[in-house]
């Protein structure tokens, strides 16, 4: 079924048409030329993201050959979603949210669990999915998914017992200047005991970020492995997936851009209108914190500088052929800024993977 | 003032998914039964500092950088970058499980080492001192694969030896003898060169500057004073991380009467944000503790070797990669239904 499923969705994908006009502000679509432009400020900004060209025979036309899709390695998640302990107090930091000041109306409210907590900003925690997609095979994903049961983690260290007779301790002589893995003043992950009493088994994940033609929106695919790096199995994946999503919206997908590789995902089926709705609120302060510097522009011109990254030219986008200058006007939250925001949105969904290292904003 | 030896944090090894079907499709179509050495290209970045959100202030988590291998290791690697460093290799697939364990494992890594060896007598040349040898067995039925590494590493007589008290120190210390405009300008050398720089020689007559130049142009006469960098995977306080062990090696072979030198460990992937927030660590490495003269030993005989990686249990054992999970259909048809 899922298999059928997967070939309906490459169908669609193929007859669905490019996204040619630039609308990401008013429902949170990006085209491939924003896509690329928001990531080479994204690689430019944080050089821990790089283009990949992947695998040329999966190649989409649409997208420069050598910008296929942005990935970042060896990111590191250091606590299980699944092992967060809310304690009373926590929950009664829950808060409900709403994108609309004038009131709740049309059920756009979300629920923040971590009032309590230090929030990086105030986009970090962009709603809810809910749904699987429109195609009507809703109920069967879901169960399906609903029935893996994440508890049912096969060993985390693998089974040597089918080669029994490997070990060769007399292979090397010990060696004195050999670093032993377990020493005092070691703060490798594994041996680090935290307050809550949970011993730390710091996971990385490769974090691949990919253009989704049908959605028109950002993609993004993890890869995990274990403290010993050894590749994590999908309900392992699912541990560091906050519980709202795990069952839901990410599921075990072929990446495209690889002939035979499975990745997790985020399904991209909300990510627009959620995207929309961050972009607004971040568009509101954008526009204000930029008339505030015209102000302080018009006094002291040298300031106007200050008003990097958002007003930075971009390559591709639609409107970089606006003027700059003192009477330049003001355009808001740039298109080269999506995929920084996107970030924080996928943070909300893989709490504990620390994908978000644009804290600085 | 006690010296004490200085120990290396082993090199940790990371296969990622792609590069086992990569081997597959390469043991099916190309291989077939040939056991051949075939030529990769591995990568390995700086150690990583994380802090720690939940840990209270200060907490931080070394997550030390492994030498990974994908699929475009059998290719032309990455574009170099402080995050890739590229590491020659090979790897050897064995058609069975027994022929797996019964390789002469002593004189493959013997052959390894003499490569790095022979390379470091003829040419000179530090590119292939952070070189590894990975020995294979694919079970292509059920989707688990069984991997061994190793990172050749010269062991040093008299080992090198740091002071106690001293120890390493972060480049953000006030004595450390590089200053904040020094340190941006080594990280904006390393970034934008164009080839990938594993070690290097970071020479400072200028106050704001340090030019950094190949480790190869080391001249005992004038470079007694400059650092002596390398791009460091290690993410401890006190341990350096594995690929400096072969540089030092390399030094000694060449320049047989050196006895002191100032390591930099460059740990810093992007420019920090504060002063005094860099990561990198320097420290001065003295050859033996001082109590016996350092006896100058001919260079042209090749040290012993160590660096096979110790597996899950931290014995010296093979690993294994069970992609059962992610690659059997019948699993994921299983699960997606």
């Amino acid at each position: 079924m899922h298999a059928l499923q997967q070939q309906y969705w490459s169908i669609r994908d193929y007859l669905s048409p490019v996204l040619k006009e630039s609308k990401f502000k008013e429902h949170g679509r990006i085209t491939p030329e924003e896509f690329v432009a928001a990531g080479d400020f994204l690689v430019y900004k944080f050089p821990v993201w790089s283009w990949e060209k992947g695998d040329p025979s999966k190649a989409r036309d649409f997208l420069p050959a050598d910008k296929q899709y942005l990935v970042t390695r060896g990111v590191p998640c250091l606590r299980r979603a699944s092992s967060l302990a809310y304690t009373d107090a926590e929950e009664d930091a829950e808060r409900l949210l709403t994108f609309d000041d004038s009131g709740p109306s049309d059920g756009d409210e979300w629920v923040e669990t971590h009032a309590g907590r230090k929030s990086n900003m105030d986009a970090s925690n962009p709603g809810e999915i809910k749904d699987i997609p429109d195609d009507g095979h809703q109920d069967d994903l879901t169960s399906g998914m609903g029935g893996l049961s994440v508890d049912e983690v096969p060993g985390e260290i693998p089974d040597m017992d089918d080669i029994p007779d490997m070990e060769e301790e007399d292979l090397e002589a010990g060696d004195e200047a050999t670093a032993a893995p377990k020493t005092s003043n070691v703060i490798d992950a594994s041996q680090v005991e935290v307050a809550s009493g949970n011993l730390l088994q710091v996971r990385t994940y490769d974090v691949m970020i990919t253009y989704d033609k049908y959605y028109q929106t950002p993609r993004s695919w993890l890869l995990g492995y274990d403290e010993n790096r050894t590749p994590l199995t999908p309900a392992q994946i699912f541990q560091d997936v906050s519980a709202d999503h795990a069952q839901k919206t990410v599921t075990i997908e072929p990446f495209p851009h690889h002939s035979s590789l499975q990745a997790a995902s985020v399904h991209p089926c909300k990510h627009a209108s959620v995207m929309k709705k961050v972009i607004e609120r971040m568009n509101n302060s954008v526009i204000a914190e930029q008339l505030a510097q015209q102000q302080k522009a018009a006094s002291s011109p040298k300031e106007s500088k200050k008003k990097w990254p958002f007003s930075r030219k971009s390559g591709g986008s639609k409107d970089a052929g606006t003027p700059t200058g003192e009477d330049e006007e003001v355009e808001g939250m740039r298109v080269d800024f999506y995929l920084v925001v996107f970030l924080k949105f996928i943070a909300s969904i893989v709490p504990t993977i620390e994908v978000d290292s644009t804290t600085a904003f | 003032m006690a010296p004490t030896i200085v120990q290396f944090a082993p090199l940790p090894s990371q296969t990622h998914p792609s590069f086992w079907h990569k081997l597959t499709e390469l043991k099916l179509d190309v291989l077939k039964l040939s056991d051949a050495e075939v030529d990769i290209i591995g990568s390995y970045g700086v150690g990583k500092l994380i802090k720690d959100r939940e840990g209270g202030p200060g907490a931080y988590v070394g997550v030390t950088g492994s030498l990974s291998v994908e699929e475009q290791s059998f290719g032309q690697g990455h574009p170099p970058s402080i995050s890739n460093i590229a590491a020659k290799g090979t790897v050897k697939n064995y058609n069975t499980i027994e022929e797996f364990k019964a390789a002469d494992k002593t004189k493959l890594f013997n052959e390894a080492a003499d490569k790095i060896w022979t390379s470091v007598q003829t040419t000179k040349s530090t590119s292939l001192l952070n070189s590894f040898l990975l020995i294979t067995f694919a079970d292509l039925k059920k989707y688990k694969y069984y991997y061994w590494f190793a990172f050749p590493a010269f062991v040093s007589t008299p080992a090198w030896h740091i002071d106690s008290d001293a120890g390493w120190s972060s480049v953000s210390a006030p004595n450390s003898g590089l200053a904040h405009n020094q340190l941006t300008s080594i990280h904006d050398q390393l970034s934008k060169s164009s080839k990938s720089l594993p070690y290097f020689l970071v020479r400072s007559s200028d106050p704001e500057v340090a030019e950094i130049v190949p480790v190869e142009q080391y001249d005992p006469q004038t470079d007694s004073s400059s650092a002596i960098g390398f791009i460091d995977p290690s993410a401890q306080a006190q341990n350096p991380g594995w690929p400096l062990r072969n540089l030092l090696a390399y030094l000694r072979a060449l320049h047989p009467n050196i006895s002191v030198a100032k390591v930099l460990c460059w740990r810093d992937a992007e420019v920090a944000k504060e002063v005094g927030e860099w990561k990198s660590r320097i420290g001065l490495l003295t050859v033996g503790d001082g109590s016996t003269p350092t006896e100058v030993k001919a260079a042209s005989t090749r040290p012993n070797a160590v660096g096979w990686e110790k597996n899950v249990q931290g014995k010296l054992g093979p690993r294994m990669a069970d992609l059962a999970p992610m690659m059997d259909p019948a699993r994921l048809a299983n699960q997606a239904v």
